[in-house]
């Protein structure tokens, strides 16, 4: 089984860059996620690595053959993937039976009842036997995402390709079929890209996910990875809620905004410059009224005015102004502490990230 | 290299060549005369019955116009928005008046309001006693009437199509802000349909430049002729060839002008935003104007089909068309007449099925591949090839024609005689509409349906026979039948291009004519309108659902 290489790969549409200089690396048998707002160029990459678009720049290989540079291009037919579509893309006029076992014809060739046979046994993972002779029209929204899902699947695919799949699912379908298509990913283990805008989708999902930005990597790793330590502002919004506070570094280690005063979890950038500090809002602790028993060497302790007090059912979420910036926590249910009131906010050091500022 | 690209390649230059050719020809000739450069332009301008034409088309033309907005709009907004009874009825009927050939019309309205034989007329001094007639068709006002009867459906069309994409919601937001029901008409609605209106209207007037058989039937005999029958006499012998090419120059532009025109007015104000979804068409209760309303829909009606229908159904049916359908007047020698005794109408009625099926055939096939290709942006700079192949619209008939015997009467291509000049100006004509269907039909079948064949390793072609085919098929063969009917009812170019070998059901309509034929004209009239109608029938069971609708 072969993974994917992507080096440079720059693709423009007029004056527009949908993707630039993208460089990626999916490990055989791994599900990465392509992920980002729209306009990011995660479709665009998809499309490019389906043959389905022409680089500019760049290559795509699977194992060591390539696949797409400027010099050429190996049609979408002759690259052993299969790809699940945004639409399903499920062919009206054929029967379920007859759509998942297109892919069949081609490549290695099967008999024709051994072909009968792989229909079946795929649509019996996918749940659906007995539905062979439906038409898609007939099916419900979920029975045609599991179709689409086998008819990729029944080809054993070198790469599986899946552009937002299960956008056009309602939300309770959306959830289970996450785990369905981790579950398939798991038995099958086919090298898989998966383009989403949900985060919590791609978290559940994938190995690993590559945050895309303005057409390129902003960063890639596993899910903890980008939680826990974001290496972009952008990356630090996009996955979860955070406090960002832009600050001015006075000494390394310690960040000021106006009367706010942070240390922070790395002292690698040097006095004057600009960082963006994000600090998540779970990760604080609001105790109410001035306490000054809070003091410890490894937390940051603020001091401010609570201004708005949320009841989320499974917690709180606050608003306090900490000498002029407003930071969001997040706190479990229990008792309320009133807006009016001086809080104390007890940060970790560790928690606050200094991130580079534009 | 994708194998299939050849395919497209010879396409978009077959286009190519179908278009430039005679356009080229056309415009070579007019600067080519005697006198070379503008010659033939100052000998065509400066001929006092040249300029008559053109006023004359003119002004039939702008009221045409008028009076298809006037009529089209209302109807359209009572069938559309209103509780008019019997609108299926009223949308039929209008069907029915669309692809009914105005040139039958214009004869049907000569039997009808003849200053002295019409029936009308006649009844008239009876219950009268007057001595002179109600109307007169020969005259300009009778030929604004009789064309306006068969251009005012494409107002129709535009604004009921529009009216029944924009949701109440739309203007239900403008009640719940306070304002009064005429209030939303006069600034929600009208705004909304303006496009719809100022195209319609465009597309009423482009009609009436590029008609040829009403002036022909109604004008030359009382005198007077518009552009388009004067450039056809410059045909007559002796043949004044440049002067027809430089007379179709200004007929060119102002179609081209008004189709630039029509295209601006919709292209502004984002007037794709108006496809409301899924909103909720309210319709409005017409109270006691309900059945005046609809009366005033029949009367319409009654003149632009059920008259002249009658009248041809009752000189097909008599000895002489003039005097009452009785015992003694009934014959089914016209019939017999018709079909047996006059030779031409055999071959007539062969030559314009051949030519009906090979067009349809190769115009179908031909805009399903440009449509295609386009659709896919399968070669460099498909994107300016709806251009080239919209381009016809412009070319007016007789125009066409024009510049295809000039083509195609010289080598290396001597196709004048044959059948085949005509079959290139009906595919260069029909290719528009066949288009435009073609187009509809593959924006219709998702690209995706397509990437998914491709991605589990099916090449192009295939995928295009096995699966895009198959999705495509009703919307093509509809498009067949739309060039089909346009073939069987085409007049403009054939009465400029047939030879006595080549003759159509339309031209040998106008033949008979001259000979004073009505109960001829009447039986291959009906006959023309039975073929059509069938068409049609069928083209409404393939797509399922109404032909109007997807009419731009």
């Amino acid at each position: 089984m072969p993974g994917v290489t992507i080096r440079g790969l720059t693709m423009r549409y007029g004056d527009v860059a949908a993707v630039e200089a993208l460089d990626l690396d999916v490990a055989p048998g791994e599900l990465v996620a392509l992920l980002g707002p729209s306009g990011c160029g995660k479709t665009t990459t998809l499309r490019l690595v389906a043959g389905f678009l022409e680089p500019e720049a760049g290559e795509i290989r699977v194992g060591d053959r390539l696949l797409s540079s400027p010099a050429g291009v190996v049609p979408p037919e002759r690259r052993k993937m299969a790809m699940i579509f945004q639409s399903y893309a499920l062919w009206p006029h054929m029967t379920v039976a007859q759509n998942v076992a297109y892919g069949l014809r081609f490549g290695r060739h099967l008999a024709r009842a051994d072909r009968a046979g792989r229909v079946r046994e795929i649509l019996r993972a996918v749940q659906l036997s007995g539905y062979e002779s439906r038409y898609p029209g007939e099916l419900s929204g979920g029975q045609q995402q599991r179709v689409a899902v086998a008819r990729s699947l029944v080809v054993e695919p070198e790469i599986l390709l899946l552009d937002e799949p299960l956008s056009n699912l309602d939300a309770n379908l959306r959830e289970e079929m996450r785990f369905e298509i981790r579950r398939l990913h798991e038995a099958f283990g086919i090298t898989t890209l998966y383009v989403t805008h949900d985060q919590a989708e791609a978290m559940v999902i994938s190995d690993r996910i590559a945050v895309l930005e303005h057409g390129r990597v902003a960063q890639v790793g596993t899910a903890e990875d980008l939680f826990e330590r974001p290496a972009t502002r952008f990356v630090a919004q996009f996955i979860g809620r955070t406090n960002l506070v832009d600050c001015v570094v006075t000494e390394p280690g310690l960040v000021a905004h106006d009367g706010l005063r942070l240390r922070v979890a790395t002292a690698d950038a040097k006095a004057g410059a600009s960082v963006a500090v994000s600090i998540r809002p779970h990760a604080i602790t609001l105790i109410s009224g001035e306490s000054a028993r809070v003091t410890s060497d490894g937390d940051n302790v603020l001091t401010g005015v609570l201004k708005r007090a949320s009841y989320l059912g499974a917690g709180l979420d606050y608003e306090v102004d900490v000498a002029g910036v407003i930071l969001r926590v997040a706190a479990p249910a229990g008792a309320r502490v009133a807006p009016g009131t001086r809080v104390t906010l007890v940060v970790p050091i560790a928690r606050c990230l200094p991130l580079p500022a534009a | 290299m994708d194998r299939s690209l050849p395919v497209w390649v010879v396409t978009a230059l077959l286009l190519a060549l179908l278009m430039l050719l005679p356009l080229g020809w056309l415009v070579a000739l007019s600067v080519s005369g005697e006198g070379g450069g503008l010659a033939s332009y100052r000998a065509a301008l400066s001929d006092p019955h040249l300029r008559k034409a053109l006023w004359n088309t003119l002004v039939l033309a702008f009221w045409v116009g008028i009076f298809s907005l006037a009529v089209g709009a209302p109807m359209a907004w009572l069938t559309a928005r209103s509780d008019l009874p019997g609108k299926r009825a009223v949308r039929a009927l209008m069907l029915a008046s669309f692809v009914t050939p105005p040139f039958l019309g214009a004869f049907a309205w000569v039997m009808l309001a003849g200053p002295n034989a019409g029936l009308l007329n006649k009844f008239w001094r009876d219950v009268t006693g007057a001595e002179g007639p109600l109307i007169d068709i020969f005259t300009m006002p009778g030929l604004i009437f009789a064309t306006t009867l068969y251009t005012f459906p494409y107002v129709f069309i535009m604004i009921a199509n529009t009216l029944e994409l924009i949701a109440s919601d739309l203007e239900e937001a403008a009640s719940i802000l306070g304002a009064r029901r005429l209030t939303v008409a006069l600034t929600v609605t009208l705004p909304m349909v303006a496009p719809a209106i100022a195209s319609g209207f465009i597309l009423a007037v482009l009609q009436a430049l590029a008609l040829f058989g009403s002036p022909a039937i109604l004008a030359m005999p009382a005198g007077f002729h518009t552009i388009t029958t004067q450039i056809w006499s410059y045909f007559q012998y002796p043949p004044k060839i440049e002067l027809a090419a430089a007379a179709s120059m200004p007929l060119l532009v102002a179609t081209g002008l008004l189709l630039y025109l029509q295209k601006r007015v919709l292209g502004r104000r984002g007037y794709a935003s108006v496809g409301g979804k899924s909103g909720q068409r309210r319709t409005i209760p017409l109270g006691a104007l309900r059945w005046p309303a609809f009366v005033a829909c029949l009367a319409v009606m009654a003149c632009s089909i059920f008259l002249p229908y009658g009248v041809l159904a009752k000189a097909a049916l008599s000895r002489a068309w003039a005097q009452p359908l009785t015992w003694d007047n009934f014959t089914l020698n016209n019939v017999w007449f018709t079909f047996w005794q006059y030779s031409a109408t055999k071959d007539a009625i062969v030559n314009t099925l051949e030519l009906g099926i090979m067009t349809a055939t190769v115009g179908a096939l031909l805009a399903a591949l440009l449509a295609y290709t386009v659709n896919r942006k399968l070669v460099p700079g498909s994107q300016f090839l709806p251009f080239l192949v919209l381009a016809p619209v412009v070319i007016p008939g007789v125009v066409l024609a024009v510049g295809l015997f000039i083509a195609y009467t010289r080598p290396p291509l001597i196709l004048y005689g044959t059948l085949w000049i005509m079959f290139a100006a009906f595919v260069t004509k029909e290719l528009p509409i066949g288009y435009s269907q073609s187009d509809a039909t593959f924006r219709g079948v998702h690209v995706e349906l397509e990437e998914a064949g491709r991605i589990l390793g099916a090449g192009r072609l295939r995928v295009l026979r096995e699966i895009t085919a198959p999705l495509a098929r009703s919307g093509i063969i509809a498009t067949w039948c739309f060039v089909f009917i346009g073939v069987i009812r085409e007049l403009s170019a054939s009465i400029i291009l047939f030879t006595p070998n080549t003759k159509v059901m339309s031209v040998v309509i106008m033949d008979l004519k001259e000979e004073g034929q009505f109960g001829a004209i009447a039986v291959l009239g009906l006959f023309m309108l039975l073929m059509t109608f069938a068409t049609v029938a069928l083209m409404q069971q393939l797509l399922g659902r109404d032909v109007l609708g997807v009419r731009e």
